[in-house]
């Protein structure tokens, strides 16, 4: 039973009354967002001024007190010819990754849930979401003993009589190796979602389907794969709103200077301008382009998702 | 399911098929790190010479009481123990206070906090002004400046949200009427059902500070502060410097096997871990993220 709760409007100073640790709950959270979030955009302005460290007392009084600019820093990003190199490795990169390792977790879901033995079904489990769990050092350990140069592959390949292949050297190899090893690490994660989708087709369908003469093809195209587009669809476009994000975390661990030409991205690239050369306004104004780019994609296909597939992630 | 259905004989081939490309998939998953384990236990001359597959050569622990005794090895890894630990404590305990009130339609600002935490998390502020941050607040080369970062993701925070938002209104209701204010209808009602969602959340997070290295590149330099993660980097990538440090060939080892112990030592606790808390983890997901 439902208890209607009787609508009438409660001053704030009362609802607080009765509410008052619902707030106190809310603090420590907040103070987190406010303190480390928000409050640290203030450095964005240096996007607009030439920073310089020895202008001030200690470093939040040298952004203060450095010259303001304009757009100067954007001028230049835009110009050179670096930052459209950039940008073309970091989508190149996004849409390699988009083409293989999105098709590849609903595959992979759609063959789980063709598995009916339930020990079978846990045991893959167990081992394909294993590799999300790992970090990517530990990746590019596991990686560099298999791949480089005097690793197991090219082992095996020299014993075949085969040429080596430089994984890691090779600058058009090199893309594919980031590829594939963030296939193996989020294929098995990335099929959660699908397969919590696939197990809640009602089964009645399959049953009528079937009762209809339906074989297993026309079952798979007119009851499996209707009931999981949505959120195919919804997935598909998150990762497009992601679409400048081509994995730092992963190229920061694995790249090497040799492979620079087809594997630095922007926000690689950020990181070596900002923590290597101290060029803050040149790393705050990159990144800021970046921010707000990946902002109004990933608005919009919110926005977009929510009208034409219902759904939303807030 | 589908034991009503009988398949035809082509579609019974398929399924065959399909076991056998699975077998092959998790196979993948997991043979690149038996040959690691493999080599962490195999003797120098063996390692060296490549012949190391699945399973050791010439047995030896040599590896492993070389990593163990390493002094940076024995910081970085209690760095890392304390960093997971205290992390994953203060996030679990802010994610959940935070996520609570979020869960009640009724209260107040709901809309401004909600918005606060997407913006937040869709934005990110750069990371100069998060080094910015830390430097200002003399927090570089610490062990606190690798817990901040991660101690609240918005992420985690919607899915503990949606799990209280699907609680049975009544169960709170009746505390309320017993007179329980919200904390100990919190503390004493909600957490105890909330125990898969806590396991869930909490492995994430203690997987994300266990496995961070971004932070600590950004922040920490002092070699006493670095993380685990951070000590593999270097241990990966500085192999060619290793090979020409005396002790390492002195104690009779291979560079490419010591790197293997390491990485076998800092994977362990989280594949220890990690299949206790699966069953939890996969209803965990699925219930947050996507909204309907």
């Amino acid at each position: 039973m439902l208890k209607v709760k009787p609508v009438r409007k409660q001053s704030f100073i009362m609802y607080f009354r009765g509410n008052w640790a619902l707030y106190l709950l809310s603090v420590p959270g907040l103070i987190y967002i406010v303190g480390y979030k928000i409050l640290p955009l203030i450095g964005l302005q240096l996007a607009f001024k030439n920073f310089d460290l020895f202008a001030g007392n200690g470093i939040l009084d040298s952004i203060f007190k450095s010259k303001w600019v304009g757009l100067d820093h954007f001028e230049k990003i835009f110009r050179s010819s670096n930052f459209s190199h950039l940008l073309g490795n970091t989508l190149t990169i996004s849409l390699m990754k988009l083409a293989v390792n999105f098709p590849l977790p609903i595959l992979l879901a759609l063959m789980l849930n063709e598995v009916q033995s339930r020990v079978f079904t846990r045991v893959t489990q167990t081992l394909v979401y294993m590799p999300h769990f790992l970090s990517w050092v530990i990746i590019h350990g596991i990686f560099m003993t298999l791949l480089s140069a005097n690793g197991f592959v090219n082992r095996a390949l020299g014993a075949a009589g085969l040429a080596e292949i430089g994984f890691y050297t090779n600058p058009s190899v090199f893309r594919w190796l980031l590829v594939l090893t963030e296939s193996w690490k989020e294929s098995g994660w990335g099929a959660i979602v699908y397969l919590a989708a696939l197990t809640s087709i009602d089964e009645e369908l399959y049953d009528a389907a079937y009762v209809d003469g339906a074989g297993y093809f026309k079952r798979l195209i007119h009851v499996t794969l209707p009931g999981i587009v949505p959120i195919v669809s919804l997935m598909l476009l998150l990762r497009l709103g992601g679409i400048l994000g081509a994995g730092h975390e992963q190229i920061l661990v694995m790249y090497n200077p040799t492979v620079y030409s087809t594997a630095d991205v922007l926000s690689t690239y950020i990181y070596r301008i900002g923590i290597g050369k101290l060029d803050f306004s040149t790393a705050t104004a990159l990144g800021l382009f970046e921010s707000m780019v990946g902002f109004i994609l990933m608005v919009s296909a919110n926005r977009i998702s929510r009208k034409f597939l219902g759904r939303s992630l807030w | 399911m589908r034991s009503g259905i009988r398949d035809s004989m082509g579609v019974r081939v398929g399924k065959g098929v399909n076991y056998a490309l699975l077998t092959v998939v998790a196979l993948i998953c997991l043979l690149p790190f038996v040959h690691m384990i493999a080599k962490s236990f195999s003797g120098a001359v063996a390692v060296s010479a490549g012949k190391v597959t699945f399973w050791p050569q010439d047995p030896t622990l040599n590896t492993y009481r070389y990593v163990l005794q390493d002094g940076l090895f024995f910081s970085s890894f209690r760095n890392s123990v304390i960093i997971t630990g205290c992390g994953t404590l203060i996030a679990l305990a802010i994610t959940t206070m935070a996520a609570y009130p979020l869960s009640k339609q009724h209260f107040r600002g709901r809309k401004v906090i909600l918005l606060l935490y997407v913006f937040t998390m869709l934005f990110y502020g750069g990371m100069v002004a998060i080094y910015v941050f830390m430097r200002t607040l003399n927090l570089l080369n610490t062990l606190v400046c690798q817990i901040i970062p991660l101690v609240l993701s918005q992420y985690n925070l919607f899915v503990m949200k949606t799990f209280f938002e699907g609680l049975p209104e009544a169960i709170e209701e009746s505390a309320h009427i017993d007179g329980a204010g919200h904390i100990r209808t919190l503390v004493s009602i909600v957490l105890p059902l909330a125990l898969p969602s806590l396991a869930t959340i909490g492995l994430f997070y203690a997987v994300g500070y266990w496995n961070s290295y971004y932070h600590a590149m950004l922040f920490v330099t002092r070699p006493d502060a670095k993380p685990l993660q951070m000590y593999l980097y270097e241990l990966i990538t500085k192999t060619q410097n290793l090979f020409e440090v005396d002790p390492v060939i002195a104690a009779g080892l291979s560079s490419s096997g010591m790197q293997a112990a390491a990485i076998v030592v800092s994977t362990m606790p989280i594949l220890l871990v990690y299949p206790f808390l699966q069953r939890y983890f996969v209803k965990g997901l699925t219930i947050g993220s996507v909204k309907g």
